[in-house]
């Protein structure tokens, strides 16, 4: 198999060159941020800044928002309860033990400590395998309701709806107040940013987009998404903390839903998934309030609930990319185009740990499965060696894309044995059979329209290449296979391109690269070569040939096009109402009778046979 | 009834009114009033207003204070304490009032007293409360617990040889505060407490503490709510639960025990002033607030009253003091005194006031009859360390 | 004795309040966040009425009226254009729930009021004294209960409803108009909301924020009971009677919790929660 050519050299030193000015670009706009809290105090009154101190720890909290809901899409109400905690921890502290630099520490690490726990239990509940999305908004709109209830329940210890107030604190003053909250703001946007532009950042993006195929792509979701709840619940506690100390005072109101229900409001009014547009919205509408809440209280927030009203029907984007475009038409750039890795070829080790070829590549034994009183697949039973290429056929409803979830999904059979590279998968989720050395190609192209072709693959090798949290990498490595496909279709020169701006052909071709990147050892292809052109269809044949003759996988294969099956198969199941009614070759089932009735008479498939 | 618009036609009348006098010369002096507009005191608040308007008014009406207008800036802080926290910000650095006269829940007051003491305004508190709230810059000429409990005790077991006693309150520092005094105070008279139960100051449904109080079955109820609405909706669930055990409010005022209708009937409340409360400066009073509201009037009582004369010692204070500056204002407001509807006030033990209190029980009609009188009340020892 | 009519007063209150979130969940799989908004309105209506001197009972059909005019104005500006978009459904009710409030404040004030009650006092029931009008409302939250059970299973619209309950693609498939069946559930739904805030007002007071509450723990309720009105009869009573249970051996603000809590947890283990399937 001859190598890939080294990808050529001028791109790879503009692609960094353009990461080093986006770098610059943050570290420039984080500098003059820096530089406007600083002469801030000296030219803002006084009420203004001490409504900025809290604006801006408000905005931090809104941060975590943007980063759970516009780029991972989990809609949280929750975030308030976390900094509700890290304002209680200093607030309790205070109050109950007095104020001591000890102490101060003391109260931060709780804070901490509390808001993780917390979080860690709460994503438990939340995002378990096979929640849906509104579950999970739910779990985290009760979170806050019980974080304020426990609080009015403390009686004298929380001081209940009275809260604690006028214990000691910091003797800071005002304006010192407003640098370190403004600094805290800065910081934290810039590392969001650095985060979101990253590699890392890309595969939450993903999991908005398309969790199933993340899940299918070997990442663990669920831990994903309560590793992201733990560390924004740290952030919105320290800005609680904050609170806190620079208040003097701690309410249940501060943790509780409303003031959670807002900050999404303020997300999605500043725009979702933007990250600046969250903040500049949320010191807007909070610096706003205080001046006009006062003047015209009732119309205010009324202008406030339509606005948010419309933003959610008409602009579901929010108001930030409506200025972002002007920018960008100013700027005459169209779709900037993305620096793209170069491609290389990736040391491969397909059947490494779990991945490891035993007796059998696969082997189903009493598999049943059913809905309620509806019997799907029953009595299946085969094995399948490496480097065979077998087929699945039958009509329609004969349960042959079950019979594939059964084999990349632990929990979706009811009964019956699944046996991966002689591993039991049990009751395992998509993402640990990805371990096991399955990769799952779905029948309609399942891909994540919002990336580009790079990012997309780079999503693909997370299981086995840790992204980076901070920077992208500027090489791509991916398997032979996924290489060759790449080339053969011409999606290695579109590397930058948009998802959603491909071919159906050419994004049937990128999922199945993106399989091929996850170096599986058996590989479950549903109807691969529906909607592709004859020369498409050629060449998959080809590369699935190789895959198994050369590279000793073993390829399941479900296909309408028997012309297509012939041509590439050594063997064909066939599959009825169920059950298994034929396991030979080719040739055993173009001859066979009793296929010709199941397929009811005739018409292509007689034909076909003749 | 329809307070939007009355609010929208006042506002109108309010701006006329100030176009109209321009004849002032210096500066205006500021009274800000922070005050519970919603949550659980707006049943009270308007009548809190109501009372400072008139103050303002005579006091403008005879030069107002060292020449100067009295101006009010009205701020809704929400009855707790974020709300205070955004009212009082607003009043002491966007408005920069000369002064803070308000009443307002514990919790609100609570959350205020830093920002106070950040803005170094001073603060006339209008409010009865749970007592022992001590800064440098606060002043109360209202009661507290160590004036007001002790009528309602000594008369239950006097008249209804009351043994055993169940509290029921708001969950906040008011409530508790109100209530460990109690308990204290019937313990000290050989009495017993058979339960003490509480519920969020927002919390409306108080069918599990009505059950637990009908298991208990005690001689006699002690309660003590927050402000106007939660007042309203325990005795209303109270009554139609059928309990009907001699019962004694800690917190109620005139105005919202008319507005509960017959189910106040019959419910004991020991106070600092009361309607019918029988001297020439508690007619004059009235008869110029019910000019001055006519049919908007909102019933005087002992939380709004207190507002008015606050506005008066103020006054005063700044007119001993010469100035509007915090320090002399503070050092002179405990050496100043007025004659008001509740008879001569000045707040001199320990930024608290001695006042004269009353023993009184609502009737049908939602009126209350004096039964005992007690002057010149002690308050006890509120802030030994402030002098 | 008294325990046990707490219990099912509780539970006949819930049921009445969460009703009409369920026949909407049920038919458009949105969570219509408004209810607590439609709440408040029932309890606005009720005033009104009471303000206007007429007989306390008017307000419940006053309310139910209300309640469903502004439900018709609701999904078409509001629900329709989001049938695609679940969560921001969600939020978008949520961002009505609020101006519905702020429009209630800027008429009636932001004060809290009172409502007449239309019976008053307690009443001697099976050995203990009991408020008559709890007793009434358990009831009229069965009379709600079998009305909408007899809508459902006996007339065409209800046939209808069930179908699109049951799979909408279909339904319209076979030629029914699910565009005028959400409509008029919805409709349905935001009315009873409002019934349910009049029916409940006598029992406390009226602010433009007394919906809130009840909203998390009717949509709760809601998440567990499916899509069956039996089922949600179900989880009022166990749940409703642990809240009970729960504040009056416990401490009542936890109470208020039970409800939600056992719900989330249920879900998880249980994601059809009381439903059969």
């Amino acid at each position: 198999m001859s190598s890939v050519p080294a990808a050529p050299a001028a791109p790879a030193p503009a692609a960094a060159a353009r990461r080093r000015s986006s770098v610059r670009l943050v570290l420039g706009f984080s500098a003059a941020a820096l530089v406007l809290v600083a002469i801030g105090p000296a030219i803002l009154p006084d009420f203004m800044v001490n409504n900025l101190i809290r604006a801006f720890l408000y905005a931090v909290v809104a941060l975590t928002v943007d980063i759970l809901w516009g780029y991972t899409g989990i809609l949280t109400f929750g975030q308030s309860a976390f900094f509700g905690i890290g304002a209680y921890s200093a607030g309790l502290i205070f109050t109950h033990m007095g104020f001591t630099f000890e102490h101060a520490a003391l109260a931060f690490s709780a804070g901490i400590v509390v808001s993780a726990a917390v979080a860690a239990l709460v994503g438990w509940l939340a995002f378990y395998q096979g929640a849906s999305p509104l579950y999970a908004s739910v779990v985290t709109l009760v979170l806050p309701i019980i974080v304020a209830q426990v609080l009015y329940s403390g009686g004298n210890f929380t001081g209940s709806s009275s809260g604690l107030s006028g214990f000691e604190s910091f003797d800071i003053e005002m304006h010192t107040w407003f640098w370190i909250a403004g600094t805290f703001l800065v910081i934290v946007t810039a590392g969001a940013w650095m985060f979101v532009r990253s590699d890392a950042g890309r595969v939450l993006v993903a999991i908005r987009e398309n969790e199933a195929r993340c899940e299918y792509l070997g990442i663990d979701v669920s831990r994903v998404k309560i590793l992201l709840l733990v560390v924004t619940a740290v952030i919105a506690a320290i800005a609680g903390y904050a609170f806190a100390s620079v208040q003097m005072v701690v309410a249940p109101e501060y943790a509780g839903f409303v003031f959670g229900t807002e900050l999404v409001i303020w997300v999605a009014l500043g725009g979702r998934g933007t990250l600046i547009g969250p903040v500049i919205g949320t010191l807007l509408i909070d610096v706003s309030t205080a001046y006009l809440s006062g003047d015209l209280p009732y119309y205010w927030k009324l202008i406030i609930g339509v606005a948010f009203v419309l933003v959610i029907v008409a602009l579901p984007r929010g108001i930030a990319p409506l200025v972002t475009r002007l920018f960008r038409r100013a700027r005459k750039g169209g779709e900037a185009a993305q620096d793209s890795p170069a491609l290389r070829k990736a040391q491969e080790e397909p059947f490494a740990g779990l991945a490891g070829g035993g007796h059998h590549a696969i082997a189903l034994a009493g598999v049943r499965k059913h809905f309620g009183s509806l019997q799907v697949l029953e009595g299946i039973e085969f094995t399948a060696q490496r480097g065979e290429l077998l087929s699945l056929v039958g009509p329609n409803g004969a349960g042959k894309t079950t019979l594939m979830r059964c084999l990349a999904d632990g929990a979706e059979r009811s009964a019956g044995s699944v046996l991966i590279n002689d591993h039991d998968i049990a009751r395992a989720p998509p993402c640990q059979c990805v371990a096991f050395g399955v990769g799952r190609k779905f029948q309609n192209a399942n891909t994540f329209d919002a990336l580009t072709v790079a990012e997309s693959l780079r999503i693909a090798r997370t299981r086995l290449e840790a992204p980076s949290l901070w920077t992208r990498a500027g090489s791509l490595d991916l398997p032979d296979a996924a290489l060759k496909v790449m080339q053969a279709t011409g999606l290695d020169q579109r590397l930058g391109m948009q998802v959603r701006h491909l071919s159906h052909g050419q994004k049937q071709a990128l999922e199945l690269a993106m399989v091929l990147a996850l170096e599986p050892s058996v590989l479950l292809l549903d109807e691969p070569t529906a909607g592709l052109t004859k020369q498409e269809r050629t060449q998959i044949g080809q590369i699935l040939t190789e895959l198994t003759a050369k590279h000793g996988l073993c390829v399941l294969l479900v296909e309408h096009d028997l012309d297509f099956v012939r041509e590439i198969s050594s063997r064909v199941i066939v599959l009825h109402q169920g059950r298994i009614v034929l396991d030979g070759t080719v040739t055993d089932v173009v001859e066979s009778e009793l296929v010709r009735t199941i397929y009811a008479g005739g018409g292509a498939m007689s034909a076909r046979l003749a | 009834m329809l307070s939007g618009k009355s609010n929208l036609c006042f506002a109108l009348l309010a701006a006329a009114a100030l176009a109209g006098g321009g004849a002032w010369a210096a500066e205006p002096i500021k009274i800000g009033i922070p005050v519970g507009l919603s949550g659980a005191n707006s049943v009270v608040a308007p009548s809190v207003v109501q009372s400072a308007e008139l103050a303002a008014e005579e006091i403008n009406a005879k030069g107002g204070i060292l020449g100067r207008q009295v101006v009010l800036e009205v701020a809704d802080d929400g009855s707790g304490a974020a709300g205070a926290q955004k009212a009082f910000d607003s009043l002491i650095f966007q408005k920069k009032v000369n002064v803070l006269i308000s009443m307002e829940t514990s919790a609100a007051r609570n959350a205020g007293l830093p920002i106070v003491t950040r803005g170094k305004t001073p603060f006339i508190y209008t409010s009865f409360y749970e007592g022992r709230s001590c800064n440098k810059y606060l002043y109360v000429n209202a009661w507290v617990p160590d004036q007001q409990v002790a009528p309602i005790v000594d008369y239950f077991m006097k008249k209804y040889n009351a043994k055993t006693y169940f509290l029921v309150g708001s969950d906040y520092a008011f409530g508790r505060g109100m209530l460990e005094f109690t308990r204290k105070y019937i313990e000290k008279k050989g009495g017993k407490v058979l339960g003490e139960e509480y519920l969020p100051m927002d919390g409306t449904d108080w069918t599990a503490i009505i059950g637990k109080l009908k298991t208990a079955k005690p001689d006699a109820l002690i309660t003590s709510t927050a402000g106007g609405a939660p007042n309203v909706t325990l005795t209303k669930q109270l009554r139609a639960a059928g309990v009907t055990i001699p019962y004694g409010n800690l917190a109620v005022d005139e105005g919202t025990a008319k507005s509960m209708g017959g189910d106040a009937d019959g419910i004991y409340i020991s106070g600092s002033y009361f309607t019918n409360i029988d001297n020439p400066k508690n007619k004059e009073f009235l008869t110029a607030m019910q000019k001055k509201f006519g049919a908007s009037l909102k019933t005087p009582n002992d939380l709004s009253v207190p507002q008015y004369e606050g506005v008066y010692a103020y006054k005063l204070a700044v007119e001993k003091a010469g100035s509007t500056d915090a320090d002399k204002v503070i050092k002179a407001l405990a050496e100043v005194s007025f004659e008001g509807p509740r008879g001569k006030i000045q707040m001199n033990k320990q930024r608290h006031a001695p006042l004269t209190m009353y023993l009184g029980q609502v009737q049908k009609d939602g009126s209350v009859k004096i039964l005992e009188t007690f002057k010149d009340v002690d308050p006890g020892d509120q802030c030994p360390k402030l002098k | 004795m008294s325990q046990l009519l707490d219990i099912v007063t509780t539970a006949a209150i819930l049921y009445a309040v969460a009703a009409g979130l369920l026949i909407v969940f049920g038919v458009m799989k949105i969570i219509n966040f408004a209810h607590g908004g439609f709440l408040t309105v029932g309890g606005y209506s009720a005033l009104i009425v009471t303000e206007l001197g007429g007989n306390p009972w008017l307000s419940l059909p006053f309310a139910l009226v209300v309640g469903c005019v502004l439900g018709m104005i609701v999904e078409r500006l509001v629900v329709r254009p989001l049938y695609a978009r679940p969560l921001d459904a969600i939020l978008a009710t949520w961002g009505l729930g609020i101006i519905l409030g702020q429009l209630i404040t800027l008429y009636f004030g932001r004060e809290v009021q009172f409502v007449e009650s239309p019976v008053k006092g307690a009443i001697e029931f099976a050995g203990a004294s009991y408020s008559q009008y709890r007793l009434i409302l358990v009831l009229l939250a069965v009379a709600i209960a079998v009305l909408l059970g007899l809508v459902l299973n006996g007339t065409r619209l209800g046939l209808q409803t069930r179908a699109v309950i049951m799979n909408e693609n279909l339904a319209r498939g076979l030629g029914i108009n699910s565009g005028l069946v959400r409509f008029i559930t919805f409709s349905l739904g935001a009315g009873l909301a409002s019934l349910a805030g009049a029916l409940i007002t006598p029992l406390s007071s009226v602010d433009p924020n007394m919906g809130v509450p009840w909203l998390v723990s009717a949509f709760m309720l809601v998440l567990v009971s499916g899509m069956s009105l039996v089922s949600l009869a179900l989880a009022c009573l166990v749940l409703g009677g642990a809240q009970v249970l729960v504040s009056t051996y416990g401490n009542p603000i936890l109470g208020g919790l039970t409800i939600v809590v056992l719900a989330a947890l249920i879900l998880r283990f249980r994601p059809q929660g009381f439903a059969r399937e």
